[in-house]
């Protein structure tokens, strides 16, 4: 868990001030996005000062070395400003809100001091002594109308952004893109955006919705883009059209954890799957190869930890090729149902059809799973030590899986050489990385980082 | 009068296919024809033929002064009379002129050394029988795989009557001293160790193409001129080289062919300068001091020792397999599964599963036919699982024909 303590403290005025723009955000998280945002700007702000706008915000919740502002609080400057001075919200002296009235429009520096007009579902008006605020409200992310929602977003974090100081806007995924531009044409400030996962990645190379629409806009308005891997960056290549030129590469990073092994309950080897059961993560290729496997080899279980709408198929399939007993679907596991699986597991298998990173590889890593994984992931360029297939090659995974649990000298090789490419996989690595990017581009000065 | 003296590997190795879990038992045929071939061309047209026609060349034009000195590994001469019989029929020609000298080493240019001094004898000889039979000469020089080397080593060979052994110059084992005299290897009394002068002979191998080197474009003269420092201390300076640096390492389009042909006359230039097939140079020349190598050395990547072949579990369990069937597979008197099992030893298998990484890696990855040095394991075991049944069968089916032949004879 993040380390919970005092307010930002204050930051050396030389490091680079870096404007964040993030959707998921601990404790309020739906996927890897949040903890990936969440562990690179704890790592950043060893190098920068980091503000972090998020839509939702829990005040109990605070960041070391973070400025952390959830569109769903407010700000006691703000409040003294409008001649509150009630003692409940003395205690809040980091949490920011919007004016009351918000302009949708844009219009140069001048907007942060125009009133904005804008209706939604999403604001809600709060009573404050005598004068009404209203702040931005989701119950969940996702869910409702996701395209207001951001656009909302963009609004109130465009307006916010008036009155904070920075040198570089910094957004993450398609949720913040319109918050990113709109900040971008307020101010004029550079905008990196930071991609975790694009809508080709999720719903298929011909997924041209508005999401997708949203992402190329985006991405061709932006400055630079920092893919999580060259297999990202190389969709947004080929699937957006945006230039190689604007593309640096930031591989993820992981953090550390205390592995243990723990006792298996049944004498055949394990093969393990982790992740949601859709299309992208290629989970009926993992039936066909436990399959192929169970050909040559009875001795096995194959294990899905995760749920998704493949759920049900994914038991049919198996059970139509009458494979049945040596597979089994786990439902969602939380995380530590997941390290304790993975610390019966013997070969980690991923199939993913698109994965721009794939950091549950990293975690077998962690507990010394040998893994087997698509080549179609972010994740096989850092690791040296694993096995490689083109997720469609269900025979050439058959294969490695075979030989891992047939050949100890291969299975402890892959292992050591992973715990080698382990050293090179940490937040500290991914967050210098950001920063060399900021350079390449000239987004900072080279001087003030040093 | 110093002698400069060249010698170049010629090898070839039959890289298996990828040959899957799926193909033990049913599939006995290891090889990857098809690229075996594709490779075989392409360095014969970029490399062979071309550097073959040059050497020709200047050996006739320096009127037999030129002189050069070959290792043709068993594989690559099977090779070349599988699918490129012309480019032997240039080697023959060269050999004609006198002033080529070809050496001697283990037939499938195995580690056999390391593994079994029976098998290493018996490689030899075939490799003996192989050069006579193309090339009419009898090897008086060895030179061990990839100069895998050490004190051991020498004394065997000096045993089996050669007079000479070729050696990486290892700066540990030099203690400052020069490679460019003949040394005797310690344990050793009449076998003379000619040491590869690896600053001069990397300066072409790695270093003729790179931009970045302050030297280049390096020319026939500068190069030459660095030669001709030695003199008054050195008698023999040992360019030892792949013969792929010409035209397939280093391109033709870097100017290497045209260094080549200038290097003799400029050499030459200097009247003290001549060439010496490394037979004629362990005949004019003494030992001057003893080289002590207790372990071994090679002239493979920075390490210079046998880590490029022999230092992950992957290599060493298969190398411990393969050799783990010499009894089975020589007492079968089988020539098919003898054959197997020799091209089953060439280095370059246990080559491709090196995993060092971050460093020497790249030249790995360069020369491998497969994905990952995994790949080369995976498909290497699935290999001699298959091999290995086929022995089982082998016996078996000899038991069976004995126990035949008794009824019949009851």
């Amino acid at each position: 868990m993040p380390e919970i303590t005092k307010p930002a403290p204050v930051k050396s005025p030389d490091l680079p001030k870096i404007l964040m723009l993030g959707w998921e955000f601990p404790p309020v998280i739906n996927g890897g996005l949040g903890v990936a945002c969440h562990d690179l700007c704890i790592a950043l702000s060893k190098y920068a000062n980091v503000t972090m706008i998020i839509p939702k915000s829990n005040p109990d919740f605070v960041v070391k070395n973070l400025n952390l502002i959830g569109l769903n609080t407010i700000d006691a400057k703000t409040l003294r400003n409008i001649g509150f001075a009630g003692e409940n919200y003395k205690k809040l002296n980091k949490v920011h809100y919007i004016d009351t009235h918000l302009n949708p429009y844009y219009n140069g520096k001048s907007a942060g001091n125009q009133p904005l007009d804008l209706k939604s579902q999403y604001l809600k008006s709060i009573q404050i002594g005598n004068e009404t605020a209203e702040v931005f409200h989701i119950d969940d992310l996702y869910g409702g109308d996701v395209i207001e929602k951001v656009t909302v977003f963009g609004k109130l974090a465009a307006k916010l952004a008036c009155s904070l100081d920075f040198d570089v806007i910094h957004a993450h995924d398609w949720m913040t893109m319109i918050a990113g531009m709109e900040i971008k044409a307020q101010t004029g400030k550079p905008l990196v955006m930071h991609i975790h996962s694009l809508e080709v990645d999720r719903g298929g190379p011909n997924s041209k919705g508005w999401v997708y629409q949203m992402e190329k806009h985006g991405m061709e308005y932006a400055d630079v883009l920092m893919p999580v891997s060259h297999f990202t960056g190389k969709i947004i290549h080929d699937y957006y059209g945006i230039p190689m030129s604007k593309i640096h590469t930031c591989h993820n990073g992981i953090r550390p954890v205390v592995p243990f092994r723990g006792e298996k309950l049944f004498k055949e080897k394990m093969v393990l799957f982790v992740g949601r059961l859709t299309r992208q993560k290629g989970p009926e290729f993992f039936v066909d190869i436990a399959e192929k496997v169970l050909e040559y080899n009875q001795d096995v279980r194959f294990v899905m930890a995760g749920t998704g709408e493949y759920f049900n198929p994914l038991l049919e399939r198996a059970a139509q090729k009458g494979i049945a007993h040596r597979f089994h679907l786990t439902g969602f596991l939380n995380l530590d149902k997941v390290r304790q699986l993975l610390s019966i597991a013997d070969v980690y298998m991923m199939p993913s059809v698109s994965e721009p990173f794939g950091l549950s590889a990293v975690e077998a890593v962690q507990f010394g799973v040998p893994s087997v994984i698509s080549k179609q992931s972010g994740v096989s360029e850092v690791l040296q030590g694993s096995l490689k297939f083109d997720y469609w090659d269900v025979n050439r995974a058959a294969q490695y899986v075979l030989a891992l649990l047939n050949d100890e000298v291969l299975s402890e090789k892959i292992k050591e050489d992973a715990y080698k490419d382990l050293e090179h996989i940490s937040w500290d690595n991914a967050s210098q990385t950001v920063i060399a990017g900021y350079k390449k581009f000239n987004l900072i000065q080279d001087k003030v980082t040093s | 009068m110093p002698s400069v003296c060249f010698y170049f590997q010629v090898h070839q190795p039959f890289r298996i296919k990828r040959y899957s879990f799926f193909d033990i038992g049913k599939d006995h045929f290891y090889e990857d024809d098809e690229k075996n071939q594709v490779i075989l061309d392409k360095v014969s047209e970029k490399c062979y033929l071309k550097t073959n026609r040059k050497m020709l060349d200047l050996i006739n034009r320096h009127k037999g002064k030129f002189k050069i000195s070959y290792s043709l590994s068993g594989t690559a001469i099977e090779q070349f009379e599988k699918y490129r019989p012309d480019v032997l029929e240039s080697f023959k020609d060269l050999a004609k002129t006198g002033c080529v000298e070809f050496l001697s080493e283990t037939y499938y240019h195995s580690l056999s050394f390391i593994f079994s001094k029976e098998e290493f004898r018996r490689q030899i000889e075939m490799h003996r029988a192989k050069i006579k039979e193309h090339f009419g000469q009898t090897p008086k020089i060895f030179r061990n795989t990839e100069l895998i080397y050490n004190n051991e080593l020498a004394s065997v060979i000096e045993k089996m009557g050669f007079k000479g052994i070729l050696c990486e110059g290892v700066d540990r084992l030099l203690k400052d001293r020069t490679p460019n005299y003949l040394y005797q290897p310690a344990g050793s009394l009449k076998i003379k160790t000619f040491l590869k002068n690896y600053s001069l002979s990397d300066d072409i191998a790695f270093r003729f193409s790179d931009r970045n080197w302050k030297e280049w474009p390096l020319q026939a003269d500068t190069f030459a001129s660095w030669v001709h420092q030695i003199a008054g201390n050195g008698e023999v300076l040992n360019l030892f080289m792949d013969y792929e640096t010409f035209g397939e390492h280093q391109w033709e389009e870097t100017g290497i062919f045209d260094f080549l042909d200038y290097l003799p006359k400029e050499i030459m230039s200097h009247s003290d300068f001549d060439f010496k097939t490394l037979s004629e140079a362990a005949d004019s020349y003494k030992v001057r001091d003893i080289y002590d190598a207790p372990d071994f050395i090679s002239w493979a990547d920075a390490e210079r020792d046998l880590s490029a072949w022999l230092s992950n579990p992957m290599e060493k369990e298969a190398a411990k397999r393969i050799y783990a069937l010499e009894e089975r597979v020589i007492k079968s008197e089988n020539k098919d599964l003898i054959e197997v099992w020799g091209k089953l030893q060439t280095s370059d298998h246990f080559y491709y599963m090196c995993t060092k990484f971050w460093s020497d890696g790249d030249v790995h990855k360069y020369f491998s036919p497969y994905d990952s040095p995994y790949d080369a394991y995976i498909y290497y075991m699935n290999v001699l699982a298959d091999f290995e049944s086929t022995i089982d069968l082998f016996y078996k089916d000899k038991k069976e024909a004995k126990k035949l032949e008794k009824k019949s004879n009851l």
